[in-house]
């Protein structure tokens, strides 16, 4: 009897953080709930590359409270994309798709990117439910695995680096026209931006693709033009 | 002296024995091949003993290859173990002057000879490549791909030099420098070399008419195509030809497509890719043309161009007219390798919208019509023209 009370006490799995505990040491080590909420909006411009096919454009992000968000790429020889949301609707337009309103999941998903604030400070308005579901190494260290339960769509997986806190790795299913796409995401190139440490280098692996993001620049609290996330003119046209 | 000095410096690396360094890239390149391969192909079957028994029987030649072409052609021996198209390693001084003059040859193996189907001569004869012709006559017999095969290799066996041509009447001409020229505009896309792309458009009778060369450019092409069926929203019917057309962009099919397909939800086909299916889903966009669509295919018409044509065929939308396609319709992407070649790799298997595998049995037209060099001696395009009867006649 002793012999098997030693052997559960060594079997007994390490007390691990809740997901909220995960996700406010992140806020904390990222710069603090106060440095965040300085930040109302954000222009990010850099680089958007399929490595191994050599295409390279240049990328920008637009971001305002509340939950609008628009993603110029434009790639040679492709010509220009755009994606966004108003916080009401969400719209892809490109010269190879035309134009798109995003419905379901997928709108689902792009009102929850457009607000990555809300997700670390206010995460309930968001998600069901954040759970830490165990310690799993990430390029060799031990990472924090929380699992996303959000208020609509398909559960996504974070990686946490336990060492340091920060986000290095997300998993999720993503809702398109072509289906559903397992996508996976390394996050590093941590930097200072406007008081708040954010991720630079991003590798995205989407159904076997590989494309890098690197941010290059980041303005906190710009000014915006009046009609910046207004919906392009084509996907105006497909709101009856 | 200098300049000759430059010209004769290639022949001599071409016959000069590797260099341990090259025999290092050479091996590595292989490597890199054959676990690309490995670790991509759509079918997982492949990550197990036989290929790695395709690795111990290739890799050994690549270490012996005396020369770059023996080294390679070791590594195309192994890919040929696939039996697919859109695998292969592209010597790399090839790769990067893809876009020579020969490549605007517009010729056909028409009644078994080499005939040019447009041009100052159209309807003649392209001489002196007979050759060529039984190599590929020989190698493609049962293949979809024996046409897009003759064309590439009657292209590359008149190469860049003056060709003669006949119009079998007994009339003989040499070929003038500009005639087999690239023309359009030069567009790149990634590795892929420079290609030269056009458009055409125009109204005939009461049709509209659209042709382009290749799947690129979207940019200036899409917005080209929306500007041609804008001119031609009072059409009876629209005919796009894709005869000749090598693909290029795949999405590029979804993007075209939403021009003719009012509700949302339909497919072209469906990609299957190692992990997960991609639907190649239609987005309709404007100007939305309601008429009746032609669409014209060749032997030479391969990869986007038969998940375009088979897609709109599938959906009843398009009536296809012409001749079978290539049936060559895998989505591939094109890397450099260490030692400086291209290798192109399909990354997924590709179904058409009612089930069909376009890889080896190409599209198949509704309306067949094969090229005769009569007819071209005489101006005329038989495809178009049944094309255009069909498109003319009220509903």
């Amino acid at each position: 009897m002793h012999i098997l009370c030693l052997a559960l006490f060594f079997l007994a799995p390490e007390d691990l953080p809740k997901g909220e505990e995960v996700l406010s040491r992140y806020v904390q080590v990222t710069g603090g709930r106060a440095a965040y909420q300085q930040v109302h909006g954000s222009i990010a411009k850099g680089t958007m590359a399929l490595t191994a096919q050599n295409v390279k454009g240049s990328m920008t992000v637009y971001e305002s409270e509340p939950m609008k968000q628009v993603t110029v790429v434009e790639f040679p020889g492709i010509g220009r994309m755009e994606e966004g949301t108003d916080g009401t609707i969400a719209w892809s337009s490109s010269a190879l798709e035309g134009a798109r309103l995003k419905q379901g999941e997928e709108k689902a998903m792009a009102l929850r990117a457009a607000n990555s604030q809300t997700k670390f400070l206010d995460w309930k308005k968001l998600f069901k439910s954040v759970e830490t579901l165990g310690l799993e190494d990430v390029d060799g260290k031990p990472c924090y695995k929380v699992l996303f339960t959000p208020l609509a769509g398909k559960p996504e997986t974070e990686y946490y680096d336990k060492a340091s806190g920060l986000l290095v790795k997300e998993m999720a299913t993503v809702t398109m026209p072509m289906g559903e796409v397992a996508v996976s995401m390394t996050i590093g190139g941590y930097r200072q931006e406007g008081g708040i440490l954010m991720p630079h280098s991003l590798q995205q692996n989407l159904a076997g693709q590989k494309i890098d993001i690197t941010i290059e620049s980041v303005a906190i609290n710009p000014e915006f033009p009046a009609k910046r996330f207004d919906a392009p003119a084509d996907v105006r046209a497909l709101i009856k | 002296m200098r300049l000759l000095s430059l010209l004769l410096l290639p022949s001599l690396v071409c016959g000069a024995a590797l260099t341990p360094d090259q025999t290092k890239n050479n091996i590595l390149s292989f490597e890199y091949v054959w676990t690309t391969i490995r670790d991509k192909h759509w079918d997982k079957s492949l990550d197990g003993d036989k290929w790695q028994s395709v690795h111990d029987e290739f890799r050994p030649q690549v270490e012996r290859a005396e020369s770059m072409d023996a080294s390679r052609k070791a590594l195309n021996a192994m890919i040929a173990k696939l039996h697919l198209t859109h695998f292969g390693v592209i010597p790399g001084d090839v790769y990067s002057g893809l876009h020579g003059g020969a490549e605007a040859m517009d010729v056909r193996l028409i009644e078994g000879r080499a005939i040019l189907v447009s041009g100052k001569h159209k309807g003649w004869q392209v001489e002196g490549v007979t050759d060529a012709i039984a190599k590929v006559n020989k190698s493609y017999e049962h293949s979809t791909m024996r046409e897009l095969m003759a064309s590439r290799a009657i292209a590359s066996a008149a190469g860049e030099r003056k060709v003669t041509l006949s119009d079998g009447r007994g009339h003989q001409a040499a070929s003038e420098p500009e005639e087999f020229a690239p023309h359009g505009e030069p567009a790149t896309f990634g590795n892929l070399p420079t290609q030269y792309v056009w458009t055409q458009s125009r109204k005939i009778g009461t049709a509209g008419y659209f042709a382009f060369n290749m799947f690129l450019d979207p940019g200036r092409l899409i917005p080209a195509l929306a500007a041609a069926l804008e001119d031609c929203a009072g059409c009876s019917g629209f005919a796009i030809d894709l005869r000749g057309n090598p693909g290029g962009i795949g999405a590029m099919a979804m993007g075209m497509a939403g021009f003719f397909i009012p509700e949302q939800g339909e497919l072209l086909g469906t990609m299957q890719l190692r992990d997960s299916a991609l639907k190649f889903a239609i987005n309709p966009r404007t100007p939305q043309f309601q008429g009746k669509l032609a669409v014209l295919v060749d032997g030479l018409s391969a990869s986007t161009s038969e998940i375009f044509a088979s897609g709109l065929q599938d959906l009843k939308r398009a009536r296809v007219f012409g001749s079978r396609t290539a049936g060559a319709a895998l989505p591939s992407v094109i890397e450099r390798l260490p030692n400086g070649d291209a290798f192109q790799y399909a990354i997924a298997n590709y179904v058409s919208k009612n089930g069909g595998v376009l890889e080896g049995n190409g599209v198949t037209p509704d309306v067949e019509v094969r090229p005769k060099r009569e007819s071209l001696l005489q101006g005329k395009d038989d495809a178009l023209d049944r094309a255009l009867q069909w498109l003319q006649q009220p509903h």
